[in-house]
C-alpha cells in the first residue's frame, strides 16, 4: 500500500540546537503509527514540520504525494492536524468553527453542509454545536477541535497528544474516533505519553530521543527488543538511551 | 467565498463578540464626552454658583480702609468686620474671615489731599472662598479709586480721558463670543489620537498574541492559507475597529460640543458645530492614521507570545503615539510644510488646524500623503512579522530580522 504520510531525513535546527536529526518514516492508509518519546525529544517539532508550520533545515515531508514545503497549500488540504495545545475560538459557536474551517479548506457550500452534518453525527456534537466554545467542557471542546481538524475529510491525520488534557471518558471517545478513522482508511500519526493508548491503538510505534528515531516496530517487537515485559518498560529503556537506533 | 473574506468574517465575528473591545471602542466614547464634559461644566458652574452665594466675612483693619469700602454698598452676601491687623491674619488662617482689607491711618486723607494711598487686600489662593472675597472686594475698591479720580479731574476741570491717554482694548476676533473652537482645538487632537490607539491596540494584541496564547493561531496556519492572508484579515479587522472607534469618538465629541456646554460665569458659550469641510479634513487624516497605527500595533504585538506580554509591548507604543498629540499643544507648534511630514504630529496639528479653520489644502495633502506612506511601511513591517516563524511560535530573533523578512517558513 502506498504511504500517505512520508518523512524523509528531516532535520530542523533552532539556532544552534538540533531539535530533529534525520527522522524518516512512513504511514500508510489504514495505519495508526505512534510517535513516542520523552519531553523535548523532537516529536512536536517533527509534527510541525510535517504540517508545514516549520521549514526543515534539510529533508522533505510528503502528504498523499504532495511535497509539504513546495506545495504547502495543496499539502494542507490533505492534512487534519490537532495538537494538545490547540485552542478554539471561544467567542464562536462550534458550528461557526466548523463552517469557517471548512470554507478555509476550500469546501463548497453543499459539501460543507454535508460534512458538518457527518462530523456532528460522528462526534456527537448535536447538544452543544450552537453554543459558544468558551461555554463548553474540556471534552466537548476537544471534540469540536477534532471536528475542526477533519471537517474537510483529509486522508492524513496528525494528532499530537490529543488526550493529554482529557479525563478517561473523553479520552475513550477520542480513541474510538481514531479507530474509526483507521477503519475508513485514514493514515494516522499519533503522538502520546500514554503507553496503554499507544499499545491499544497503534499498528506500529516510533521511539524518539534526542531528535532521532531510536527504535521502531510493533509494540510486541519493541518489548522483545528491549527485553521488557511492558511497553512502559520499553519506553524507559529506549528513552534512557540504553539502546542505539536500529538502522 | 475567498479565503480572505472567510478569515475577515471570522476575525470580525470574534472581535465584535468581545465585550472589552466593544466597550473600549463604542460604549466608552459615547458615554465619555457627553458624560465627562457635561459633568465638568456642571461641576464648574455649580462651584461658581455656590461661591457666588456663599456668605463671606471680610476683615477691615482701620477706619480709613472702611471709608474706601463705604464708597459703594457691600457686595451681596458680604459683611465687613472691623478687626485689628494681627488678629485679622489669624482669623484668615483659621478661615474665619475670607480676606483682609488694610490701609494705614491717614490713607483717606492722603487721597483727599491729592496724594496716593495704598490699600492692601490680604487673601490666600489656598481657599476658594478667599479668592472669591478678592473678586468681591476688588470692584468696590476700584469704584473708590474711580470716584476719587473723578473728583480730582472735576476740581481741575479736566476731561476723564486726561487720566487715561492710552486706552487698551484687546479684541479676540475669533473667540470673543465662542470658546468652543478653542477648547476643541486643545482637546480633540489628544483625545482622538488616544482613542485611535486604544481602538487599535487592544484588538491587535488580542488577534495576535492572544491567539498564540489560546492556541488558535496554529489552527489557522495549518489550513491552506498563506500567512499574508491571515495578516491581511487581522490588519483589516484592527484598522476597521480603529476607524470605527475614531468615527464614534469624533461623532460623540461633535455631538457634545454641538449641543453646547454651559460654563456659568465665563461670559461666553462653548458651543461648536463642525462644518462638512472640517469633518472631511479630519477624516482625511484620521483614517490613514488608523491604518498606520493598526500596522504598527500588529507588527509589535505579533512579537509577543502572550496577551500580557503584548500589553506590555503596547505601553511604550501608546506613550510614543501620544507624545505628538501633546507636542501639538506646545506654544508655537503649528502645521507647516515641515511639521506636516512628521507622522502623527501632523495628524494632531491638522485636527487642531481644522477645528480652528486654519488648515490649508497644501498642508492637508502633505499630511495625508505622509501618513499614507508611513502606513504602507507599517504594513510591510507587519507582513514581515507575520511571515516569520517567530510570529507563529514566539521567540526573540531581533526585530531587524523580522523587518528584513528573514527566517521565513
Amino acid at each position: 500500500m502506498s504511504p500517505v504520510i512520508e518523512v524523509h531525513g528531516i532535520i530542523h535546527d533552532f539556532g544552534a540546537l538540533r531539535a530533529v536529526d534525520g527522522v524518516s518514516f512512513e504511514v500508510a492508509a489504514g495505519e495508526v503509527v505512534g510517535l513516542l518519546g520523552p519531553n523535548g525529544a523532537g516529536k512536536t517539532t517533527t509534527l510541525r514540520v510535517l504540517a508545514g508550520l516549520l521549514t526543515p533545515s534539510a529533508g522533505r515531508a510528503v502528504l498523499n504525494g504532495v511535497d509539504v514545503h513546495r506545495q504547502p497549500l495543496e499539502a494542507r488540504r490533505r492534512l487534519g492536524f490537532l495538537t494538545a495545545s490547540t485552542g478554539l475560538y471561544e467567542r464562536l459557536t462550534g458550528r461557526e468553527v466548523l463552517t469557517t474551517f471548512g470554507r478555509l479548506q476550500g469546501l463548497d457550500e453543499a459539501t460543507l453542509a454535508r460534512r458538518v452534518a457527518e462530523v456532528t453525527r460522528e462526534l456527537e456534537l448535536e447538544d452543544f454545536l450552537d453554543r459558544r466554545c468558551g461555554q463548553l467542557s474540556q471534552g466537548q471542546r476537544q471534540r469540536i477541535s477534532i471536528g475542526r481538524a477533519v471537517v474537510h475529510d483529509p486522508p492524513a491525520y496528525v494528532l499530537d497528544e490529543p488526550t493529554a488534557s482529557l479525563d478517561p471518558l473523553a479520552s475513550r471517545d477520542i480513541l474510538e474516533l481514531v479507530q474509526r478513522a483507521r477503519a475508513r482508511g485514514k493514515a494516522v500519526l499519533f503522538s502520546t505519553h500514554r503507553m496503554e493508548e499507544a499499545e491499544h491503538l497503534c499498528t506500529r510505534l516510533l521511539f524518539v530521543r534526542g531528535g532521532r528515531i531510536v527504535a521502531r516496530g510493533t509494540a510486541e517487537a519493541l518489548r522483545a527488543e528491549s527485553g521488557q515485559a511492558t511497553l512502559t518498560g520499553a519506553f524507559l529503556h529506549f528513552a534512557s538511551g540504553a539502546a542505539e537506533a536500529r538502522p | 467565498m475567498s479565503v480572505l473574506f472567510v478569515l475577515l468574517e471570522k476575525e470580525l465575528l470574534d472581535v465584535v463578540r468581545d465585550r472589552r473591545t466593544v466597550v473600549l471602542t463604542l460604549v466608552l466614547p459615547v458615554l465619555l464626552y457627553p458624560g465627562i464634559l457635561t459633568l465638568m461644566g456642571a461641576i464648574i458652574a455649580a462651584g461658581k454658583d455656590r461661591l457666588k452665594h456663599e456668605p463671606l466675612v471680610v476683615a477691615v483693619t482701620t477706619a480709613d480702609a472702611q471709608r474706601f469700602l463705604d464708597a459703594r454698598a457691600p457686595p451681596p452676601h458680604t459683611t465687613w468686620r472691623r478687626v485689628a491687623r494681627p488678629e485679622a491674619e489669624a482669623l484668615l488662617r483659621d478661615k474665619k474671615v475670607a480676606a483682609i482689607v488694610d490701609a494705614k491711618e491717614g490713607a483717606a486723607a492722603d487721597v483727599d489731599g491729592g496724594r496716593q494711598a495704598t490699600v492692601t487686600v490680604l487673601y490666600t489662593k489656598r481657599f476658594d472662598r478667599s479668592m472669591e472675597a478678592l473678586e468681591r472686594v476688588r470692584p468696590v475698591l476700584e469704584a473708590a479709586g474711580a470716584r476719587a479720580l473723578r473728583l480730582r479731574l472735576e476740581a481741575r476741570a479736566l476731561d476723564p480721558a486726561f487720566a487715561t491717554p492710552v486706552k487698551l482694548e484687546a479684541v479676540d476676533l475669533d473667540f470673543q463670543k465662542e470658546l468652543g473652537p478653542l477648547i476643541a482645538s486643545r482637546l480633540l487632537p489628544v483625545v482622538l489620537l488616544m482613542m485611535l490607539f486604544i481602538g487599535a491596540l487592544y484588538p491587535a494584541v488580542d488577534l495576535t498574541a492572544g491567539e498564540k496564547e489560546r492556541g488558535t493561531l496554529e489552527t489557522l496556519l495549518v489550513c491552506p492559507v498563506r500567512p499574508v492572508q491571515v495578516m491581511a484579515a487581522k490588519y483589516l479587522t484592527v484598522a476597521l475597529v480603529s476607524v470605527v472607534s475614531t468615527l464614534v469618538n469624533l461623532g460623540a465629541m461633535a455631538g457634545t460640543f454641538g449641543a453646547g456646554l454651559s460654563l456659568a460665569g465665563e461670559g461666553a458659550s462653548t458651543s461648536l458645530r463642525f462644518t462638512a469641510g472640517q469633518v472631511a479634513v479630519m477624516l482625511a487624516c484620521l483614517v490613514p492614521a488608523a491604518l498606520l497605527v493598526s500596522g504598527v500595533a500588529l507588527a509589535v504585538s505579533s512579537m509577543a507570545r502572550t496577551f500580557k506580554e503584548g500589553q506590555s509591548l503596547m505601553t511604550p507604543v501608546m506613550l510614543a503615539g501620544l507624545a505628538p498629540a501633546l507636542v501639538s499643544q506646545m506654544p508655537g507648534i503649528e502645521l507647516t510644510t515641515v511639521t506636516a511630514l512628521v507622522p502623527l504630529l501632523n495628524v494632531a496639528l491638522l485636527v487642531k488646524a481644522a477645528v480652528l479653520g486654519t488648515a490649508t489644502a497644501a498642508t492637508t495633502a502633505l499630511t495625508v500623503g505622509s501618513v499614507l506612506v508611513s502606513a504602507a511601511l507599517a504594513l510591510k513591517w507587519a507582513a514581515s512579522a507575520f511571515d516569520s516563524e517567530v510570529f507563529r511560535f514566539g521567540g526573540t530573533p531581533g526585530w531587524a530580522k523580522v523587518w528584513a523578512g528573514r527566517k521565513r517558513g
